[in-house]
C-alpha cells in the first residue's frame, strides 16, 4: 500500500486518540474505585445494581421498622409485667378479705387498698410510649383509652392492632389494643359463671366449676333451685328440668356436660344462676369487689354473698392473669420474630453488598495493569511516530 | 539544426512544467480534497528530415489527477454512517451520563419516598415524619422534572442542530451548482479542470458527512446531488433548498422538507449523515426516554393517588391526590381538515406503555395504532363522551369534540408529558391518609370465639364507604348486616360491603356482634401507610408483571444497553472510516518522498535538456564561423 505522510499522521492521531481514551477511563476507574460509572459500560451490571441498591434500602428500612417495632413490643411487655403484678398482688387481698375472719374494718381497709391498686392499673392501661402515644388504645395512639366511671372505666380506644413492616411481605402486630387486654375478659371459669341470687337466705357458697363434657356441653342460662335445703333442681332457660338430686355439701351438681360445686348450707328457696360467661372489665371486676367489700352485713347470709362475690372476682382475676399471660407469650414470640427477621435481613443485606460489590468494584489488579499497559503503548507509539516522522527525501536533496 | 532548438525548447519548456506539477504537489500536500496530480508527457510528432522520421522532441498533453471514483464513493457512505452515528451517540451517551447508575438520582429519590412512607406507618400521627414525607415526595416530583427538562432541552438542541445542518445544506448545494456551472464551462476547451473538480469532490464530502448523498455524472461535465428516495438537492446547474417544518403533530419539533416535496415532511428518508443522527437521536433515543420515564410518573403518581384515597387522614377524611400529573397529550395533525379535538384519560395504569398512538379517523371508523410496534391496537365506543372510545389493551379512553373528517390524524401521547408535569399536590401533613378506612370491632358483649380480621378497602369511591355497618350473628351458622338478610357464616370467608371487605373466622354465638366502622379523626391506624410504603415493589405496570422498581432498573440498563450499542457500532464505523480514507489516501493523496524523487528526475531532465541546447549552440556557432570564414 501507498502510503503518504498525511495518512501517516491521521492513522498516528487516531491511534492517540484511542489510547489517550482507554487511559482517562481506566484513570477514572482507578479514581472512583468503580469498574462502570454509567450504564453503557455494563447496561446488565447497571439494572442489577439498581435493583439490588433497592432491594438493599427496603431491607434496611425493614430493620429500622424492626428495631422501632422492638421498642413498642418492649414497652408492651414490661406494662404487661406490672399488670401481672397488680393482679396478683389484687388476687392476694381478694383471698385474705375471703378468709372469714376479716372486721368489717378490715374488709373495709381492703377495699380502699383495692382501689388503690384500680388506680395502678389504670395508669398502666394508659402507658404511653417515647412519642406519646398510648400503647394499649388501638388505633386512637392520641386519645386516652380509660377513665374510670362508677361501673369500672371506660374505653375511648378502638380495637384496631398496629402492623409494622419487618422484612418482604412479613409483618409483625405492634401493640395490643386494650379492649383485648383490660376488657376482654371472660367471666367465671370461661366457659361459664355461676351468681348466687341476691336474695339467698341460706350460706350456700359458689366452688370449684367447670365444664366436665365439652361434647355434651351447652352454653346457656340454667337455675339451680333448692326445692329443700337437702334438694335442688337445675332448670334451663326454657323452664325444663335437667337435673335434680340430693344436695350435700362440697359435692358436685353435674349436668348438660358441666359441674357446679356448691357447699355450706343453703335454705330453702334459695338460687344459683348459672350463665355463659360474658365479657367483663378488669375494671369492673375491681369496682364489683370494692362495692362488695364496702356493703356487707355481718350476717351469715350477707357473709356467703361477700363470700361469692369474691369468687366471682377472683375468678375474673384469674381470668384476666391468664389474658395478660396470652397476650405476654405473644408480645415474647412477636419479638422473636422481628429478632429472626432481623438477623435474616442482616445477612441479606451483607449478600446484597457483595453482591453489588462483586459487579460494581473494580479489580484494582488489573485495572492498574492495564494502565500501565496502556501508557507503555502511548509511549511506544509515540517515539515510532517521532522516528518515522523525521524521514524525508527533501533532507538529502541539495 | 533548428530542429535540435526546437526539441531541447520543448524539452526544457516540458521539464519546467513537470517541476511545477511537482512543486504544487508539494504545496498541496496538506490541503483537503487535493489529488495529487501528474503531468502527462508524450513525443511530439515526428519531422521528416531526409527520408528519415526524427522525433521533435516532447509535448505536455495534460496533467491528470490520482482519482478514484469508487474509492471516493465508499468513503462518501461510509462518511454518512459515521455521521449518523457521531451524532446519534453524542444523544446516546448524554442521555448514558445523565442517567447514569441511578437514572439521573431516580433511584434514591424513590427510595426515600418509600421510606417516608414506612417512617409515617411507624409513627403514623407523628407531624414531623409526615412533612418528611411531603418533602421525600417533592424531591421525587423534582428530580423527575429536572430529568425530563434535560431531555427536553436535548430535543431543542436537536432542533438547532437541525437548523444548521440544513442551512449548511444549501450553502454546500450552491456551491456545488456553481462549480458545475464552472466545470461546465472550463471542460470545453477539453482539458480537465483539476482543481474546481477536487473542489467539487470535497464539497460532495462535506455533504455526505451531513446526509447521505448519491451522486450522477453529467455528459457535460456537471453532477447531479440527490439525498433520501431519490430527492434531488442539485440538478446541474440548478439547486433545490431543504428548509425546517414543524412536525404535523407536535409543533415544537422540527422536520426536513424538501423544496420539491411541497412542504411536507421528509425527515423519514433521511436516514444517515449527522442529520439522519439528529432525526434518530430523537425518535429513537430521546422521546422513548422521555415516555418511560412518563410512564414511571404516572405510574407512582396514580399508585399514591389511588392508596390516598383508600385511607383517612388525619381529620377522618378520605385523603386527596397527594401527586398532581399532566393527562396524556392529544395533537390533531395540521394536516386535518377538520377542526375537531381530542382528549384522552388513562383508564387503567397497570396496562399503560411508554408507546405513542396514532388516532385516524377514515371510512367512518376509528383505528389507533402503536407507532413503536405498527401493532392495531383494539377500540370500542363512539369517541363521545357518553360513550369515549376505549382502548382497555393499553388503558386508554378517548373523546373527541366531534365526528372529524375523514383521513383526520390525532396523535396520543399516554406518558410524554408526565414526568416534567408531576407536582406534589398534598401540602398539609395531615392530609396524608395513614389510617386505613374503616376499622372493625368486636363487641364486649360476645359470647363465641370468633375474631373480626382488618377490613380491607376494595372500592375506595364507595359513597357508604365511611358509614356504620353491624354484623349481627342470628345463629352460629347465620349473619345478618345492618338487620338486613340472613347470610350463612364460613369462618375465614369474605364479608363485603360499602366498598370494604372483612374476613371473620372461629365460631359466634348467636347474638355476637361486629362492627366496621370509619377509623375516624386521629386515628393511630397505619395500614394505608404501610400498603403505600410497599407499592414500589408491588407489580403493577406491565399489567402486573413489573414494580416501580424493575421498570426503575429497567430503564437503567435499555439507556445503558441503547449507548453502548451505538458506541460499539460508532467504533466500528469509525475503522471503517479509517479504512476509506487510508484507501483514498493511498491513491490520491501526496507522497512526499515521491515528489522528491521527482523533483530530481525533471532537475536532472531540464539540465540535460539544457546542455543539450548549448551543444547545438556550439554546433550553430561552428557552423557560422565555418561560413564567415573565421573558422581557423
Amino acid at each position: 500500500m501507498r502510503v503518504t505522510q498525511n495518512l501517516d499522521q491521521a492513522q498516528f492521531l487516531t491511534a492517540l486518540n484511542q489510547l489517550e481514551s482507554s487511559i482517562s477511563s481506566s484513570q477514572n476507574q482507578i479514581s472512583t474505585g468503580l469498574s462502570f460509572t454509567t450504564a453503557s459500560q455494563n447496561p446488565v451490571g447497571a439494572g442489577l445494581v439498581s435493583g439490588y441498591n433497592q432491594v438493599l434500602a427496603e431491607s434496611q428500612q425493614y430493620t429500622t421498622n424492626g428495631q422501632s417495632a422492638t421498642d413498642s413490643l418492649n414497652i408492651e411487655d414490661s406494662a404487661l409485667t406490672q399488670l401481672q403484678d397488680q393482679l396478683q398482688s389484687l388476687r392476694s387481698l381478694a383471698l385474705e378479705a375471703n378468709s372469714g375472719t376479716e372486721s368489717a374494718q378490715d374488709l373495709s381497709d381492703i377495699a380502699t387498698q383495692a382501689q388503690q391498686i384500680q388506680g395502678s392499673l389504670l395508669s398502666v392501661a394508659n402507658t404511653q410510649d417515647g412519642s406519646g402515644n398510648y400503647i394499649f388504645a388501638g388505633y386512637s395512639t392520641e386519645t386516652q383509652p380509660f377513665a374510670l366511671n362508677s361501673t369500672g372505666a371506660t374505653y375511648s380506644g378502638d380495637q384496631g392492632q398496629r402492623q409494622v413492616q419487618i422484612g418482604a411481605g412479613q409483618t409483625v402486630v405492634i401493640g395490643d389494643n386494650g379492649d383485648a387486654v383490660f376488657n376482654q375478659i371472660k367471666t367465671g371459669n370461661g366457659s361459664f359463671n355461676v351468681t348466687a341470687a341476691s336474695g339467698n337466705t341460706g350460706t350456700g357458697l359458689i366452688g370449684a366449676t367447670s365444664v366436665t363434657n365439652p361434647a355434651d356441653y351447652v352454653a346457656g342460662t340454667y337455675s339451680i333451685d333448692f326445692t329443700a335445703a337437702d334438694a335442688y333442681q337445675v332448670e334451663n332457660s326454657a323452664g325444663t328440668v335437667v337435673s335434680t338430686g340430693t344436695y350435700t355439701s362440697g359435692q358436685a351438681i353435674s349436668f348438660d356436660g358441666m359441674q357446679v360445686t356448691l357447699s355450706g348450707a343453703p335454705a330453702t328457696g334459695d338460687s344459683f344462676t348459672v350463665a355463659p360467661s360474658t365479657d367483663q372489665s378488669i375494671f369492673t371486676t375491681v369496682q364489683n369487689l370494692v362495692s362488695a367489700l364496702q356493703n356487707t352485713t355481718s350476717s351469715s347470709a350477707g357473709q356467703a354473698q361477700l363470700s361469692n362475690s369474691i369468687t366471682n372476682a377472683v375468678n375474673s382475676i384469674d381470668q384476666a392473669l391468664d389474658n395478660t399471660q396470652t397476650v405476654q407469650a405473644s408480645v415474647g414470640a412477636r419479638l422473636n420474630t422481628i429478632t429472626t427477621a432481623q438477623s435474616v435481613g442482616t445477612a441479606q443485606q451483607t449478600q446484597l453488598q457483595e453482591s453489588i460489590s462483586n459487579i460494581q468494584s473494580l479489580n484494582y489488579a488489573s485495572a492498574i495493569t492495564s494502565l500501565d499497559s496502556q501508557n507503555t503503548t502511548l509511549s511506544a507509539a509515540m517515539q515510532a511516530y517521532t522516528l518515522t516522522e523525521g524521514l524525508s527525501l527533501f533532507k538529502y536533496l541539495s | 539544426l533548428s530542429n535540435i532548438f526546437g526539441i531541447d525548447t520543448s524539452a526544457l519548456q516540458a521539464f519546467q512544467q513537470a517541476i511545477e506539477v511537482t512543486s504544487n504537489n508539494v504545496a498541496n500536500a496538506s490541503t483537503p480534497g487535493y489529488d495529487e496530480e501528474t503531468i502527462e508527457l508524450n513525443t511530439a510528432d515526428p519531422q521528416l528530415t531526409g527520408g528519415i522520421d526524427i522525433g521533435a522532441g516532447v509535448d505536455v498533453s495534460g496533467v491528470q489527477r490520482s482519482y478514484s471514483a469508487a474509492a471516493v464513493n465508499q468513503l462518501n457512505t461510509s462518511q454518512s454512517s459515521l455521521g449518523q452515528l457521531t451524532s446519534l451517540q453524542s444523544y446516546t451517551s448524554q442521555i448514558d451520563n445523565l442517567f447514569g447508575t441511578t437514572a439521573g438520582g431516580l433511584t434514591t429519590a424513590l427510595q426515600n419516598y418509600y421510606s417516608g412512607w414506612s417512617a409515617v406507618a411507624d409513627d403514623p400521627t407523628s407531624t414531623a415524619a409526615r412533612q418528611a414525607l411531603i418533602g421525600d415526595a417533592q424531591a421525587l416530583a423534582q428530580n423527575l422534572n429536572t430529568t425530563s427538562s434535560q431531555l427536553n432541552e436535548m430535543n431543542s438542541d436537536v432542533n438547532t442542530r437541525i437548523t444548521a445542518d440544513v442551512q449548511q445544506v444549501n450553502s454546500i448545494s450552491t456551491q456545488i451548482a456553481n462549480l458545475n456551472t464552472q466545470i461546465t464551462q472550463a471542460s470545453g476547451d477539453g482539458q480537465s479542470p483539476n482543481e474546481l473538480l477536487d473542489q467539487r469532490d470535497q464539497l460532495v464530502s462535506n455533504l455526505s458527512q451531513i446526509v447521505g448523498v448519491s451522486t450522477t455524472s453529467n455528459s457535460d461535465g456537471s453532477i447531479n446531488v440527490y439525498i433520501g428516495n431519490g430527492q434531488p438537492l442539485v440538478l446541474d446547474q440548478n439547486t433545490y433548498q431543504l428548509s425546517t417544518v414543524a412536525n404535523q403533530f407536535n409543533a415544537s419539533q422540527l422536520e426536513v422538507a424538501s423544496s420539491t416535496s411541497d412542504g411536507v415532511a421528509i425527515s423519514g428518508q433521511i436516514t444517515s449523515g449527522d442529520l439522519g443522527g439528529l432525526l434518530a437521536a430523537r425518535t429513537q433515543a430521546i422521546d422513548p426516554a422521555l415516555n418511560q420515564l412518563g410512564q414511571l410518573a404516572t405510574t407512582i403518581a396514580d399508585s399514591a393517588n389511588t392508596q390516598q384515597a383508600s385511607g383517612l387522614n388525619l381529620n377522618g377524611e378520605l385523603g386527596s391526590a397527594i401527586f398532581s400529573v399532566g393527562a396524556p397529550t392529544v395533537s390533531a395533525s395540521s394536516a386535518n381538515t377538520d377542526s375537531t379535538t381530542a382528549t384522552a384519560s388513562i383508564t387503567n395504569v397497570g396496562a399503560l406503555t411508554s408507546d405513542n398512538y396514532l388516532l385516524t379517523y377514515k371510512g367512518g371508523a376509528y383505528s389507533l395504532t402503536d407507532t413503536t410496534t405498527g401493532a392495531n391496537i383494539a377500540l370500542a365506543g363512539t369517541g363521545t363522551s357518553a360513550d369515549p372510545l376505549t382502548a382497555s389493551s393499553v388503558g386508554l379512553s378517548i373523546v373527541l369534540s366531534g365526528t372529524p373528517a375523514s383521513g383526520d390524524q390525532f396523535l396520543v401521547q399516554p406518558t410524554t408529558q408526565a414526568a416534567s408535569t408531576i407536582g406534589v399536590s398534598l401540602t398539609d401533613p395531615s392530609g396524608i391518609a395513614a389510617a386505613g378506612a374503616v376499622e372493625s370491632s368486636a363487641s364486649d358483649a360476645n359470647t363465641g370465639s370468633a375474631t373480626i380480621g382488618t377490613p380491607t378497602v376494595t372500592d375506595a369511591t364507595n359513597a357508604n364507604l365511611l358509614n356504620t355497618t353491624t354484623i349481627q350473628f342470628l345463629t352460629p351458622t347465620t349473619y345478618e348486616i345492618n338487620g338486613a338478610g340472613d347470610y350463612t357464616y364460613a369462618s375465614g370467608g369474605d364479608i363485603g360491603q360499602n366498598g370494604w371487605q372483612v374476613q371473620i373466622s372461629g365460631t359466634p354465638a348467636a347474638g355476637d356482634t361486629f362492627t366496621v366502622q370509619s377509623n375516624g379523626s386521629g386515628s393511630g391506624d397505619n395500614t394505608n401507610a404501610l400498603a403505600a410504603a410497599n407499592q414500589d415493589t408491588q407489580n403493577i405496570l406491565g399489567n402486573g408483571t413489573i414494580s416501580i422498581s424493575g421498570a426503575v432498573s429497567a430503564l437503567i440498563s435499555g439507556a445503558g444497553a441503547q449507548a453502548q450499542q451505538v458506541n460499539t457500532a460508532q467504533t466500528a464505523q469509525t475503522a471503517v472510516n479509517t479504512q476509506a480514507q487510508d484507501n483514498v489516501q493511498s491513491i490520491s493523496g501526496v507522497n512526499l518522498d515521491d515528489e522528491a524523487a521527482n523533483l530530481m528526475q525533471w532537475q536532472q531532465a531540464y539540465q540535460a535538456s539544457a546542455q543539450a541546447l548549448s551543444v547545438a549552440n556550439g554546433l550553430f556557432t561552428n557552423l557560422l564561423d565555418a561560413v564567415n570564414g573565421t573558422y581557423t
